[in-house]
């Protein structure tokens, strides 16, 4: 139809892609910026928080798997989707705490690529004890009865869900932005991330700081993985396959640097978006929007190696 | 049942002198080792190779259950085998008692290969059936193919399954996406109208090309429609916002989705979400009881075809609702029905050939005739092993009556003589078999 | 942590020269400081080969041991392409400390390459086929090494896994009219020397249990051949070089190597490997498929590796062999169960045995000679006593902060 409807579709179907990338982003860039510990496990919190959610918020049908053996075949509270965010992002939270106390910290002294490693074991456990446990079908996820309708822009076809993700995407974002810009528990996390050591001479503990922005990323995540779950059932490895452009987001972005998820991941979800709605000729770029993603990130890594808005490193 | 323990004399005869010659007569005596042939024990084993988690994971759970069904049925009598089935026994087949092995393809075609070679290597199946993905389905059928042992596809639906990669091996009960469009295509055209313009949504691999490719040969053909614009979408995709939108804008009067399993429910749910549907009509050319289950009251008004349903009101059909109902306390859906026909299907014919030899048993499969599975009269054609048979054309419930568990209503059963096609023409012209042995 | 190489100052491998300088003294040097590897060359060749021979006889006909583990013959011949796959991988990670999670793509176009050689160019040999894999690997991995190696640390093994993906999804959509797509390509595969069919059994041999078919003997073969060039390789003045910038990246640069280049040396090499081993299994299949580039199949990569022992070599084969073992017989007995079993050893070995089974089975027979009070004194002793700490300064280039 018009120019301006197919530019706005793009723009929230952009933005939406976009938002989930940068729920992901934010936590894994926040947790890499301070604590120095890459997260490969952090989809499966992702899909963690999925998989709570639909428990709290919906209720999920169970036909193969040890639950369904055990009888368990009907599960689900159906308490509506803002008890199911509020408890998403408590028990991930929690979990968090408890992955950067009893899991995360026996790592931080030994070799980042142990760290990568350990964590990869992880998020395969998690995801297989889920399948093994949950069955390895996908489970529909409902959108909550106050946003299912469509967006009432003529020729612009979006599900009101979108927006809402947007919405809230932009709220968990920014308190989470003001916590660290604007407080004091924010400022000892900021002089941790420059230099730990100096803040550790100065007597300030910054073992209950580390571990409260481990817990926040992995409650960001989970909000992720529920609001997500709409747009498509969930299954054990919706974790593994989010992973990776979550990891592109937080390098494009610069590691560490909130302001920079939030850009990266705007700019890799309306490149995706526009590739699939552009066709030059006869032929159509949908096939490219994967690629279009990566090739972005190529060529921002190469022109600026610490990313958009990184600090500068030795390019060794 | 007697001829049961001709077959088995005859069946023992072949094992004894098997190392004589390979003249692979008709009798079962004399043939040499072939695949997994002989066996050796008293149990025949047959892999079940199916999709049990991925985009058309739901269809692969009901197939085992209907895989499961016709291994107890075949050894121990019941349902199809003691109605339709005159050729088996209800005590093993040959003298074998059936075993069997599955594996999950995760919808995943490097996967499904990997689980044939399990199947045929680690158990000795002597044959395997499966599918879900056509993409699946054409490389099991190639690994069986090498391997020599008889592939039964279950769900496929792809052109190429009984096309261009058809094989000497493999045979196809379900009918295919050029069947679909000839069914399709004149239903469509009578409700919508002629000289509509239609836009494609379709699975970016041989099952979606397919459908897209026969869709708009018939389409245009038929009623006369023009195609606005066809895009690919990998299988798979989690959100088809972007793709929906697109289609929205393009000013089409009709929607195709040639999207299957999960992807299906996915897309025409988001569509609808969308609001896509108060634009434009949307068609599903193939969909299930799974995909409805899933995708709710989206499936509302939607025509497509089904590979069979319990609505389906004939003696075979309310038989294998009824047995599979008492077995599982649930309505089979079609892929069940595919699973269950291919599996009573190959054991019928080992009877008849009276030895598991695989040449033997295709020779009895060619040509064969049969009106026993519920889809009326039926020929598993020699030339392309491709079943030529009836297709049901559906339309989705309204709202208020899908609450209640039923999700479509068959519009016609398209007779097999209306949507057959020569073995020199449309898919079957690519289709060159091979060698017996 | 990126203070704390300034403290390492163990004797590891130090080169005085660069690369000019590499005498055939420094060689033999070398010989002695391979983990494990003790002896000769043709010790090793033939031990190796030894070892290929029986395989297959161990694993699924010999009378007591293969009743208890269940194996089948149809998989020895996969174990071992995995295991090369998996030993060019530990010449990256095990010996210059490198973590990529690319290599899939360096398998997959291996694999595509010789499945296109196949489909559009009619050409069918065997040994072609591998050859051509070989030299894609080689290119490919040298183009995303030149990119990766911008960055050390985490950094490279995210970037090698974006650009990994990148071609993943180029092979599987844009490309998918050429590349099959979601279908891949179905292949038939000619005969060996175009007169012997590679899945046909090999005369006597298979029917007394040792050679399951033509392909095995083949991928046998290769298996022998790649041990030989990785343990020439390590042996050469790269192979101390690379062992230098394992133990400690900053002092290699200070003796005047360019580290960076070496680096990328190993990528190419491990690389080339990925490639041969892609090429073969494509061989095996009968069937390429842009599913082979998966950043999961690096991740399958990985796992074997460090199961088997990082930088050990010959534990790449048993971590392969693990790994397929689990997948595919174990799991007849524990179902879906066997990946988080899976998981579980992965983990548990990153954690607390970083020499993986290889590490095991040696520190077993150390102990076993030490209550023997036998000969301790082998040249292997000392590089037992420094393995666990040897991964240890991997990272020293990863982080800023080095270099005030």
């Amino acid at each position: 139809m018009s120019l301006v409807a197919d530019l706005i579709s793009i723009l929230l179907n952009g933005l939406q892609q976009g938002a989930i990338y940068i729920l992901l982003a934010v936590g894994l860039s926040i947790i890499l910026g301070t604590l120095e510990f890459v997260n490969f496990a952090h989809g499966a919190l992702y899909i963690i928080g999925a998989y709570v959610g639909l428990y709290v918020a919906q209720g999920l049908v169970v036909s193969e798997g040890y639950l369904a053996e055990a009888g368990f075949s009907d599960l689900g509270l159906g308490m509506g989707f803002i008890v199911g965010m509020i408890v998403v992002a408590l028990v991930v939270f929690v979990l968090g705490l408890l992955f950067e106390r009893f899991i995360a910290r026996a790592f931080y002294d030994r070799p980042d690529t142990d760290q990568i490693l350990v964590t990869f074991g992880l998020a395969i456990i998690v995801q297989e004890i889920l399948r093994v446990s949950l069955g390895s079908t996908s489970q529909p996820v409902n959108q909550p009865t106050w946003a299912s309708g469509s967006v009432p822009i003529p020729g612009v076809a979006i599900s009101e869900w979108r927006i809402y993700i947007i919405l809230i995407t932009a709220l968990l974002v920014g308190i989470v932005y003001a916590l660290v810009e604007y407080t004091d528990f924010g400022l000892v996390v900021r002089a941790g991330t420059m230099d730990d050591e100096m803040v550790r001479l100065l007597g300030i503990k910054l073992s209950r700081p580390y571990i409260i922005v481990f817990g926040i990323g992995a409650a960001l995540a989970g909000v992720a993985g529920l609001v997500a779950g709409p747009l498509s059932p969930i299954n054990p490895t919706a974790g593994t396959d989010i992973l990776v452009p979550a990891f592109v987001t937080v390098v494009i972005g610069g590691v560490g640097s909130i302001r920079g998820a939030v850009a990266a991941g705007t700019i890799l979800g309306i490149t995706q978006a526009a590739l699939i709605q552009t066709q030059i000729g006869t032929y159509n770029l949908a096939p490219w929007s994967q690629v279009g993603i990566y090739a972005i990130a190529a060529i921002i890594l190469l022109v600026r190696p610490e990313g958009l808005l990184g600090e500068e490193v030795d390019t060794a | 049942m007697k001829a049961a323990g001709v077959a088995g004399i005859a069946g023992l005869a072949g094992c004894t002198d098997s190392l004589t010659s390979g003249d692979g007569g008709d009798g079962g005596g004399g043939n040499e080792a072939l695949g997994n042939y002989p066996i050796e024990g008293d149990t025949a084993t047959f892999g079940f190779n199916i999709p049990l988690s991925g985009p058309y994971g739901s269809e692969g759970q009901d197939e085992l259950r209907a895989y499961e069904l016709a291994v107890k049925h075949l050894n121990n009598g019941g349902g199809w085998v003691d109605s339709q089935f005159d050729d088996l026994s209800g005590d093993g087949v040959v003298g074998k008692t059936i075993d069997y092995s599955e594996a999950d393809t995760e919808t995943d075609k490097g996967k499904a290969r990997e689980n044939a070679r399990q199947l045929i290597e680690r158990d000795n199946a002597i044959m395997v059936s499966g599918g879900s993905s056509s993409s699946v389905a054409i490389n099991v059928q190639d690994e069986c193919q090498k391997q020599k042992v008889l592939f039964m596809a279950c769900l496929t639906h792809s052109n190429d399954t009984t096309g261009k990669d058809c094989v000497r091996y493999g045979f196809r009960e379900m009918f295919n996406a050029y069947h679909t469009a000839k069914a399709l295509a004149p239903v469509l055209g009578e409700e919508y109208g002629e000289d509509l313009e239609f836009y494609q949504l379709y699975a970016d691999y041989t099952w979606g090309k397919s459908v897209e490719e026969s869709m708009r040969q018939f389409l245009s053909e038929g009623p006369g429609w023009s195609e606005v614009n066809s895009v690919a979408t990998p299988l798979g995709t989690s959100d088809y916002s972007s793709y929906l939108s697109d289609a929205q804008s393009s000013g089409a009067d009709v929607l195709l989705l040639n999207h299957y399993g999960l992807d299906g429910a996915k897309s025409v749910r988001q569509a609808v979400d969308a609001g896509v549907d108060e634009e434009m009509d949307i068609v599903v050319p193939l969909y299930n009881r799974p995909m409805a289950e899933a995708a709710g009251d989206a499936i509302s008004g939607v025509f497509g075809t089904v590979a069979w349903d319990s609505a389906i009101d004939n003696t075979p059909s309310n038989e294998f609702t009824s047995a599979f109902q008492e077995e599982y306390d649930r309505i089979p859906s079609g892929p069940a029905q595919l699973a269950y026909a291919q599996t009573l299907q190959y054991a019928a014919a080992v009877e008849r050939a009276g030895s598991f030899y695989p040449p033997d048993v295709i020779k009895e499969l060619e040509d064969y005739s049969y009106s026993n599975i519920g889809m009326g009269e039926e020929t598993m054609r020699k030339c392309d092993h491709q079943a030529q048979r009836a297709v049901p054309v559906v339309r989705g419930l309204p709202a208020d009556q899908i609450e209640t568990g039923n999700y479509f209503e068959i519009v016609n059963t398209t007779e097999a003589s209306q949507v057959t096609y020569g073995c020199d023409t449309g898919p079957a012209a690519q289709c060159e078999l091979g060698p017996y042995e | 942590m990126s203070e704390d190489y300034e403290l390492r100052t163990d004797g590891g491998a130090a080169p005085a020269t660069g690369e000019d300088a590499a005498s055939a003294n420094e060689t033999e040097q070398a010989t002695s400081r391979v983990p494990g590897l003790g002896g000769d060359e043709g010790r090793i060749i033939g031990l190796t080969a030894l070892a290929v021979l029986l395989f297959p006889f161990l694993f699924a006909e010999a009378p007591v041991i293969s009743d208890i583990i269940q194996g089948y013959a149809g998989l020895t011949t996969l174990i071992l392409i995995w295991g090369i796959f998996a030993m060019g991988y530990d010449l990256l990670h095990g010996f210059t400390g490198l973590l990529s999670f690319g290599h899939a793509a360096f398998w997959g176009a291996g694999g595509m390459a010789a499945g296109l050689l196949v489909e559009y160019a009619g050409m069918n040999l065997p040994l072609v086929l591998v050859v051509v894999g070989t030299i894609v690997g080689v290119l490919l991995a040298w183009l995303i090494g030149f990119l990766s190696l911008r960055r050390g640390g985490i950094y490279f093994a995210i970037l090698t896994l974006a650009f990994g993906q990148m071609i993943y999804f180029t092979i599987f959509g844009p490309a998918g009219p050429i590349t099959g797509g979601e279908d891949g390509l179905l292949l038939t595969i000619g005969d060996l020397f175009g007169v012997i069919p590679l899945n046909a059994g090999v005369p006597v041999l298979t029917p007394l249990g040792f050679i399951p078919s033509w392909l095995y003997l083949i991928v046998g073969i290769f298996v022998v051949i790649s041990v030989a060039v990785a343990y020439r390789v390590l042996n050469s003045p790269y192979g101390l070089i690379f062992k230098a910038i394992r133990e400690n990246e900053q002092r290699a640069e200070f003796v005047g190597l360019n580290v960076w280049r070496y680096k990328l040396m190993a990528f190419v090499l491990s690389g080339a490997f990925a490639g041969f081993a892609g090429a073969l299994h494509t061989i095996y299949n009968g069937a390429a498929s842009a599913s082979a580039f998966y950043w999961i199949v690096s991740g399958d990569v990985v796992i074997m590796s460090i199961l088997g022992g990082v930088g050990t070599l010959f534990g790449a084969f048993l971590g392969a062999g693990v790994y397929l073992y689990m997948s595919n017989i174990l799991e007849t007995f524990v179902g879906t169960l066997w990946h988080v079993m899976l998981g579980l050893l992965f983990v548990v070995v990153v954690w607390l045995f970083p020499g993986g089974i290889w590490g095991g089975i040696r520190a077993l027979r150390d102990l076993i000679t030490d209550l023997i009070g036998g000969g301790g004194s082998e040249p292997e002793a000392a590089t037992d006593g420094g393995e666990p700490g040897a991964r240890a300064p991997a990272d020293s280039s990863s982080d800023g902060g080095d270099g005030q």
